[in-house]
């Protein structure tokens, strides 16, 4: 863990951009997608949400490729699954396993393939909004909704310590690495614990200085927040409508294409 | 264990919003009275919250080589109960979704579901019941987080089985083929990740004990006398 996400987000060009606008592009390509039943819409969704993001965000395509492959591991083992287990149909191939049939059908590797289009679709969109978005300008849109103050509050707050001990715990593991802190399994464990006690009490520590430090400043339950409005322009409201009636369209006449 | 983003098919996605909802906006209920009760707690809560972003974000040594993740939650809901914790594991996924692309905005409820609500619970559940009938406090606490992991990793597993059931319609025996073959691959990774992340937790709340021991009275987790009675064990 090196960098997050949300780095990215703050030099994107489209942080710029109405946060309604990117919120409801992202939500409209995540219901849109897991509602297909066939590949060819999440695949449309998917390949629109990477161009966006590529070539308007500006993210760098070899750093795009390698957060997209960050689930890649729990997405094919349970692909693989659904492709053994559900569906019906004609087998495709199959083999025998201790007196058991494993096979797979035709109708599994749809749905296998189907589970993996919508995946793909879904993290491109989710992308798409946490690289063109950092998480101060989403909290402008949940303080507009009505989420309890003190709900906002808490999230703002563990907002900004996740860097802070995001910073500790790097520090402490790189000073127990360079002591042999990390050698072998029963070292590393003990090093691991010493870390999360120290970051436990450190992490609670900050928190009644905070506390106190935020009272003498006449903290009164609510942060206010000076928020930068972003308009929507014409051109974005086209784009945006265009790329809508195109996925409707693509999703109404595939709807029953299946790859197999 | 987090189910990824477009994973789970309608109508199951929009069933675990429905179940988690209305626990979330219980666990709010509970979160203002408390923070209207004792205003210190909010930044106490967030610091917290923040704690188990960044301790489930740590990978923990792993004897199979996989790559394994605490989740946080079963000492969450040791320390502050499970309502509370419900919606710290809220937040955390969010940003887990954001920041890390751990899990999704459509599976938010699922996830929440299985991390946030069912997991803690039970391991609330355990750690009240067994420190009625006196079971040491680093034995409880190793227990009740390897349970919170065993609990989340279960309902996961079900989760994926009841979306994905064997011979595609929901029968008793497609889901519960299909549950098996879940549980059985994913334990793999999980049974030893729940052990790993127990021993972890008691060896925090040990050291945590020695040095501060003033913070679990506090949090009235555990009180003075039992403290006392701990350090003069060691």
């Amino acid at each position: 863990m090196t960098s997050i996400l949300d780095d990215y987000a703050l030099n994107s060009p489209l942080r710029e951009k109405n946060n309604w606008l990117k919120i409801a592009i992202t939500v409209f390509g995540i219901v849109v997608g897991v509602s297909s039943n066939s590949p060819v819409t999440p695949f449309i969704i998917a390949l629109c949400m990477s161009i966006a993001t590529i070539r308007f965000s500006k993210v760098p395509l070899s750093l795009y490729l390698k957060i997209l492959a960050a689930p890649a591991g729990f997405v094919l083992v349970s692909v693989v699954i659904i492709a053994f287990f559900s569906g019906n149909g004609s087998e495709i191939f199959g083999f025998d396993l201790w007196d058991h049939r494993f096979g797979v059908s035709t109708g599994g590797l749809n749905m296998a393939l189907v589970v993996l289009a919508r995946t793909i679709s879904g993290m491109s969109c989710l992308f798409f909004l946490s690289l063109s978005t950092p998480m101060m300008e989403l909290f402008f849109v949940l303080k507009a909704t009505r989420f309890p103050d003190s709900f906002i509050e808490i999230a703002m707050m563990m907002y900004r310590y996740i860097f802070v001990f995001m910073e500790v715990a790097m520090g402490i593991k790189y000073a127990q690495t360079v002591r042999l802190g990390y050698k072998d399994f029963r070292t590393s464990f003990r090093s691991m614990g010493m870390m999360g006690t120290s970051l436990f009490i450190r992490a609670w520590e900050q928190g009644e200085k905070l506390y106190v430090s935020m009272n003498s400043r006449c903290y009164d339950g609510r942060f206010v927040l000076l928020e930068e409005k972003h308009p929507v322009r014409i051109s974005e409201v086209v784009l945006t409508s265009a790329y809508f009636v195109l996925v409707l369209v693509v999703f109404y006449f595939t709807r029953n294409i299946l790859l197999i | 264990m987090h189910i990824f983003e477009g994973f789970l098919p309608s109508p199951w996605w929009q069933l675990w919003f429905v179940f988690s909802i209305p626990v979330i906006m219980f666990g709010m209920y509970r979160l203002n009275k408390l923070v209207r009760e004792r205003r210190e707690i909010v930044p106490l809560l967030a610091v917290a919250g923040a704690f188990i972003f960044v301790l489930s974000s740590l990978k923990l040594p792993s004897v199979t080589g996989s790559s394994s993740h605490p989740t946080g939650t079963g000492m969450a809901a040791v320390l502050f109960g499970p309502a509370i914790t419900s919606v710290l594991g809220l937040i955390v996924l969010i940003y887990q979704a954001l920041f890390l692309s751990h899990g999704g905005i459509s599976t938010l409820g699922a996830n929440v579901a299985s991390m946030g609500i069912v997991g803690p619970f039970i391991a609330y559940a355990f750690y009240k019941a067994a420190a009625k009938v006196n079971m040491n406090f680093y034995l409880n606490v190793f227990l009740a987080t390897a349970l919170a992991d065993w609990v989340t990793y279960v309902v996961t597993s079900t989760q994926l089985a009841l979306a994905f059931p064997a011979g595609g319609a929901l029968t008793v025996s497609g889901f519960l083929s299909s549950f098996t073959a879940f549980a059985a691959v994913f334990a793999t990774t999980q049974v030893p990740l729940a052990i790993m992340e127990g021993a972890l937790t008691a060896l925090i709340m040990k050291y945590v004990v020695q040095v501060k021991g003033d913070m679990l009275v506090n949090l009235q987790v555990l009180t003075s006398d039992t403290i006392n009675k701990l350090k003069g064990a060691m």
